[in-house]
């Protein structure tokens, strides 16, 4: 079974946007199909995505699982409820978040789920919940928690006690403050202000969250991508793969392709991109 | 050209023994012809054929073939061409390299699709081929020469109408991994240089003296301006302008670049050894194999005189042994030239001495990563077989067996072929394509390189995408190896076994389309394992070293990258599966590995 696994939250009325936040658009793409391509880079397993009765998402990566959520109203538990169970078929943990989290970087992610221990195998001794304190509150939908807790979760659920807070009375919580989020290198160069943990909840959120500069990144081009002087690493604005390319005059055509920090190679224009990134653009044709 | 001959062929072999230069046609039939198509393909029908089984592979009576293709001799792009084959000295398996230029055009208008080599000869020789028929000659007072300068002096004696293909030093010396040349291009994998240096046969010299005709000359013409053009668009770019080293600091960028022994996927020296920046600091010469559009190949100077550049010399030679001065992996590269050693196989033995030596498993104290000047020293000995020499000239597998156990666990090749340039735990379409390939490890017979890079599959999860991509782009392999065309214009066809029937229907008049030509690539891989099964080999050789499967790497992304032993077994059984191979990878319908030269790959082929 693989360790990890992400879950994004997607219900919720979305009452003060006035509109569904998961379509909201982001660069490009949508605010939902950035956090699950974050939450996808991140941990080692699938992504799913717990909706609403009948609740319309925007298009998705196909990797992403949608899961149907039965029950409406009910609060984050019962999305979490739903998405523990099916993720404890492929994972021993979750990272679980909302879908509102526009500046979520990939390092938070690691920095909450690395307290679980082995990438690979999750210390059974270890925490059931790993909650981190960030801007003076809990954030539980920007947490990881064992899978195997959908039991208890259900439970609560069906007893009416609907806040993570009767959860954490119930199970191991490890706490981590800003200062041991920020402990961790990568994190403290990309996301220095823990602005992971902003979500947007109102319009005037989601237009000053989009007035922000996109994510600093640096670029490379290798191979014949590199001619005409256009060799070396530059630093570029640039919310997805798409703008990274665009911002060096490549477009993303058979002939190219890209590797975020020399990991998965791809040419998907959506692929979020968070700052402290180095994307390397390379041929298609490599090799030979 | 007999009469009965399709178009592009000759429809014969010519099989000289070189104890007395003695020799006999052999007819190829039109089916077999058909069937195996030329080069690599028609190599292993013959090695079928015409290979004792179980013989030393450097005994006088193992055959070695020149194989040349429908292809060659016509005005289509990157078809001039020739496969040299025979069972390896390295493995102990099929092996069968591929090389360039005049000597694929004039050794095949000698009127033969093939000329086959066995026996030994008395002294230093060199087999002459034209339209007087075979005959040897006195080769002593090229004996101790490097090829460049044996093909020099021959064709100074014999007339600058002869093409020459001929071993250097390392070759007379049998080492396990010596090339054959011709123009500065190498039949490079598998030890054929030490074959023919066992038959002390110098060279082969060739001479045309006929035409061969296609069977649609007009549609081979606009077919051939048609591909030439098509060649100079952006899937060849990375050839014309940098060549292949063009792959080293992109694949340094994605943690696929081997360094130290595999030790390390990235090289903190790279940048110096990248195409972009020797092409500023050198003079650069560009050249071209003969009939072809593409070119290629990128000379640069060094203080050995101008060196043929390749993404896999320099990788070898420079990243795998920890050594980033430019000078000196360039002169190391000129002198495997000139000694006559593939470089990959010279610089992955290398590489493993010098990490037994660190960790004090060899007594050479001079070894070590890093130092170019031990390279140099190490490739030296290596050509003369002196000192550590003789032990590396062995190639890694039986030098490390004769080292001790902790040096086998270090020793990086699979089927005794060391390792190419390419990181399997982070190419995992990769690591099964070496895994289970004929020749042992490597990219060209496979080319599942190009799924890993592709973007279109996770290439640190290895499954059943990559399953398939490896099977189709050896399938793919199979036949440009026998067409021949160069690999390098595969990214110009769009539906390639189609264009490519195309292409052999216009040469031989055949009514071959793309469904034919794909069992014909199946056809073309499973003889080949049939002759290495028939010689020995078992379920245990489709593997990969222990260090691939028990060392995760880190990625510059944090995330480490590993490729288990349970992966890989997964992979390789659905292989086996997909190919319509048993589980314990022979052909279903073939033979007992002791059956009878030929049987198998009849039965193999049905």
């Amino acid at each position: 079974m693989g360790a990890e696994a992400g879950l994004v939250l997607a219900g919720g009325r979305s009452s003060r946007m006035g509109t569904a936040k998961a379509g909201l658009e982001w660069h490009g793409s949508t605010l939902l199909r950035r956090v699950t391509l974050v939450v996808g880079r991140a941990v080692g397993g699938p992504v799913a995505v717990v909706r609403a009765p009948g609740q319309e998402l925007p298009d998705l990566d196909p990797s992403v699982i949608v899961l149907d959520d039965p029950a409406e109203g009910l609060g984050p538990l019962q999305g979490l409820a739903v998405g523990l169970r099916s993720a404890s078929e492929w994972a021993e943990t979750a990272f679980v978040c909302s879908t509102d989290l526009p500046f979520l970087h990939v390092a938070f992610v690691r920095a909450v789920m690395a307290r679980f221990g082995n990438q690979d195998s999750a210390d059974a001794d270890g925490p059931d919940v790993v909650l981190p304190v960030v801007h003076g509150f809990q954030q539980p939908m920007a947490a990881g928690y064992r899978t195997d807790l959908y039991p208890r979760v259900e439970r609560l659920v069906a007893e009416g006690r609907l806040r993570p807070a009767f959860l954490f009375d119930e199970v191991r919580v490890a706490r981590i403050q800003e200062a041991d989020l920020l402990a961790d290198p990568t994190l403290a160069g990309g996301d220095p202000g823990l602005d992971s943990v902003l979500n947007v909840n109102a319009p005037q959120d989601y237009q000053d969250a989009r007035a922000r500069p996109a994510p600093d990144i640096v670029v490379e081009r290798f191979g014949v991508l590199a001619s005409g002087g256009e060799r070396g690493p530059r630093r570029v604005r640039a919310a997805t793969l798409a703008e990274a390319a665009r911002a060096v005059g490549l477009a993303l055509d058979r002939h190219v392709v890209a590797a975020v920090n020399g990991d998965q190679i791809g040419r998907d224009g959506h692929l979020p991109l968070v700052s402290g990134d180095t994307v390397s653009f390379i041929s298609a044709d490599a090799g030979g | 050209m007999t009469a009965a001959a399709p178009g592009g062929y000759f429809g014969r072999a010519l099989v000289v023994d070189v104890t007395d230069g003695s020799s006999r046609t052999l007819p190829l039939p039109e089916q077999v012809l058909r069937d195996f198509l030329g080069g690599a393909g028609l190599g292993v029908w013959l090695m079928n054929e015409l290979a004792p089984v179980g013989g030393d592979p450097l005994d006088p009576a193992a055959p070695l073939a020149f194989v040349f293709s429908p292809l060659v001799g016509t005005p289509l792009t990157t078809s001039a061409k020739f496969a040299v084959v025979a069972k390896s000295p390295l493995t102990g398996l099929l092996t069968d390299a591929l090389a360039s230029s005049h000597f694929a055009i004039a050794g095949k208008l000698t009127g033969h699709d093939a000329i086959v080599l066995h026996g030994r000869a008395a002294s230093p020789s060199a087999l002459l081929v034209d339209g007087d028929g075979p005959r040897l000659v006195d080769a002593t007072p090229e004996w101790g020469s490097s090829a460049a300068d044996t093909e020099a002096s021959l064709r100074g004696r014999l007339g600058g109408g002869w093409r020459v293909a001929a071993i250097g030093p390392a070759g007379e010396r049998l080492v396990r991994y010596a090339t054959v040349s011709h123009d500065g291009r190498h039949a490079g994998r598998g030890g054929l240089g030490a074959v023919l240096g066992a038959k002390n046969i110098k060279a082969v010299a060739v001479h045309a003296h006929t035409k061969v005709a296609s069977a649609d000359p007009a549609g081979v013409l606009a077919a051939a301006k048609d591909l030439r053009a098509r060649s100079f668009g952006p899937a060849t770019r990375k050839y014309r302008e940098l060549g292949t080293l063009a792959n080293l600091l992109a694949f340094n960028a994605i943690s696929t670049l081997p360094t130290r022994n595999f030790q390390a996927a990235t090289f903190e020296g790279a940048q110096a050894l990248a195409a972009e920046d020797l092409a500023e600091m050198r003079s650069v010469t560009k050249n071209s194999c003969a009939s072809c559009s593409i070119g290629c190949e990128h000379i640069y100077a060094s203080r050995r005189g101008g060196v043929r550049v390749e993404y896999e010399n320099v990788f070898a030679l420079g990243p795998l042994c920890g050594v980033s001065d430019p000078d000196d992996v360039l002169a190391a590269s000129a002198l495997c030239d000139e000694l006559g050693l593939d470089t990959i196989s010279a610089g992955g033995t290398i590489a493993w001495a010098m990490e037994c030596a660190e960790r004090g498993l060899l007594d050479a104290p001079w070894l070590r990563f890093g130092d170019g000047a031990a390279l140099s020293r190490a490739l030296a000995e290596i050509g003369s077989r002196t000192g550590l020499g003789d032990l590396l000239a062995e190639g890694s597998r039986r030098a490390a067996a004769r080292t001790g156990p902790a040096a086998e666990r270090l020793a990086l090749h699979v089927k005794g072929m060391e390792l190419p340039g390419y990181e399997p735990r982070t190419m995992h379409a990769t690591a099964l394509g070496f895994a289970v390939n004929a020749r042992g490890a490597d990219h060209n017979r496979s080319g599942a390189y190009e799924a890993d890079l592709s973007g279109e599959l996770d290439r640190t999860d290895g499954g059943h995408a990559h399953v398939l991509a490896a099977v189709r782009t050896e399938d793919r392999a199979a036949v440009m190896d026998s067409m021949i065309l160069c690999k390098f214009l595969r990214g110009v066809f769009t539906d390639p076994f189609e264009e490519w029937a195309s292409l052999l229907s216009l040469v031989t008049g055949w009514d071959v389309d793309g469904a034919e030509l794909a069992e014909t690539a199946r056809r073309i891989v499973m003889a080949k394992r049939a002759f290495n099964l028939r010689e020995g080999w078992t379920p245990e050789d489709d593997w990969l070293p222990s260090r691939l499967l028990d060392t995760p790497l880190e990625l510059g992304s944090g995330r480490s990258a590993s490729l288990t032993a349970e992966r890989l077994r997964a992979m390789i059984d659905e292989y086996y599966e997909v190919r319509g191979l048993d589980r314990h990878g022979r052909p279903r319908v073939g033979p007992a590995p002791a059956e009878p030269v030929g049987a198998g790959l009849k039965e193999a082929s049905a």
